[in-house]
């Protein structure tokens, strides 16, 4: 199944007669980690949902190779800024997103809870664990299913620097797995970690979209060049 | 004079009075019979509320909320008009019979259970619906996953119905009649009992009102507490 290249076209994202997207047009066949950033209120997250289509853009069309866009849907996931659980225990939560996506339930349940250490949390209710542990488990619910694709919106953005590193861990490691992954942050030094290409959205329209690195350099744009000090 | 009736009352309670037993029975089996149909209809309706929105949703919240707060005898008085010899569903013959009695406490309770039932589904929807849209489930699993994520309120809702229909006194005396042996349920009973001078029995069923609601209240604030 190859979805690249993420063809964009022409997409408007409008909510209570205010622009969020405006005309963002992408191309992009990065494999691996592609970065969305931008200032609050710039789209980013909404981009992140149009693109896994819980939110319906306006207009334009988004292309995922030659596949047809219900069959990529099977195959994304998203993790949320707050991870959002049900009111059951860490293994009911995998088990229950399993059974929805068809997965034989006692194998793959076992492996992503070995994969992600979760052995200690497995009986924990939901409303038990710490911001953490949380995270992990919405990360377990989002990869049981094998996904080609995740969304992950700021994963790491209220959390300690040892789950922060633990969490950019898992995502590398996915990663180089061949799942593609599409993934908001405000945290430069992460960016710099783990993204390979960034798409950087000012006011709902894509002002950079290029490599890290030579977002990190960039010296032309004064958005970016502050958001790249202060970050 | 007090202390005796209490005592009576008391007497009456643990020396399982047959009289008394009886009007807690027929009590008990109304009550929950009207609770089992009120639940059956009302916590998949309103949890339907949250997931169908078109342009008569917000007018059943509107007359469910409304009714909710509408007097018992109003309500008595509605289904005596209906259910009467001369009433349209006259036919059905079931004026002072414990039917009637379990049909108004289920038209009472119903749009209590609808709206709270709405409440506590939205509430959960708007929590957890981001999750249930990117599993892209169908409507029907969503409804089914939130009415399970709500259990523990939906209990609470539940003991809220059952509260109200057990305390309930006007409809039911409309509806009922408050026939010896075949309609007479504890509030009608204390009312009756009490306006031909015979407390102890009203006391007696007065206490284990009581206890039905102090049990019921523990019961929300564990259920609350699980939530």
């Amino acid at each position: 199944m190859n979805i690249f290249p993420l063809n964009i076209k022409n997409l408007n994202y409008m909510s209570k007669d205010k622009k969020i997207l405006k005309d963002i047009n992408l191309i992009t066949s990065e494999k691996k980690i592609t970065i969305i950033a931008g200032n609050n209120g710039s789209g980013k997250s909404t981009l992140l949902k149009i693109l896994h289509g819980i939110i319906q853009h306006t207009s334009g069309t988004i292309n995922w190779g030659e596949i047809p866009v219900h069959e990529v849907r099977k195959k994304q996931s998203m993790v949320f800024q707050n991870p959002i659980l049900l009111n059951r225990t860490t293994f009911e939560n995998i088990v229950y997103v399993a059974k929805r996506k068809n997965i034989e339930t006692n194998e793959s349940v076992d492996k992503i809870i070995k994969q992600l250490n979760l052995e200690s949390i497995i009986n924990i209710e939901s409303k038990y664990l710490s911001g953490g542990e949380k995270q992990k488990v919405a990360i377990a619910m989002s990869i049981i299913s094998n996904p080609k694709i995740i969304f992950l919106d700021e994963p790491t953005s209220q959390l300690d620097p040892v789950y922060k590193n633990e969490i950019e861990n898992i995502i590398t490691s996915l990663s180089e797995k061949n799942t593609k992954i599409f993934m908001t942050s405000h945290d430069i030094a992460q960016i710099n970690r783990i993204g390979k290409e960034i798409i950087f959205l000012d006011d709902g329209e894509i002002i950079f979209h290029d490599k890290v690195k030579d977002f990190i350099n960039e010296k032309g744009n004064s958005i970016i060049r502050n958001y790249v000090n202060y970050g | 004079m007090f202390s005796n009736i209490i005592e009576t009352a008391f007497h009456l309670i643990f020396t399982l009075d047959k009289d008394l037993l009886e009007i807690i029975s027929l009590s008990l089996r109304v009550t929950m019979s009207a609770l089992v149909i009120s639940i059956i209809i009302s916590i998949p309706f309103g949890a339907f509320l949250v997931f169908y929105k078109n342009k008569f949703q917000s007018a059943i919240i509107l007359i469910s909320n409304t009714l909710m707060g509408m007097p018992p005898v109003v309500l008595g008085l509605i289904i005596y008009t209906l259910v009467s010899k001369k009433g349209i569903f006259g036919f059905l013959d079931i004026l002072y019979t414990p039917t009637a009695m379990i049909l108004a406490q289920t038209l009472l309770i119903t749009p209590i259970i609808i709206s709270l039932t709405y409440e506590e589904v939205y509430k959960k929807n708007k929590e957890i619906n981001l999750l249930l849209d990117s599993l892209n489930l169908s409507n029907f699993v969503k409804l089914k996953t939130l009415i399970y994520e709500c259990r523990f309120a939906l209990v609470t809702v539940t003991l809220t119905g059952f509260g109200r229909a057990s305390a309930e006194v006007g409809a039911v005396m409309i509806v009922g009649g408050n026939i010896n042996h075949f309609t007479r349920v504890m509030t009608t009973a204390i009312a009756f009992e009490t306006s031909r001078g015979s407390i102890e029995l009203a006391v007696a069923l007065g206490l284990i009102l009581i206890f039905i609601s102090l049990l019921i209240t523990l019961l929300i604030r564990s259920f609350r507490r699980l939530k």
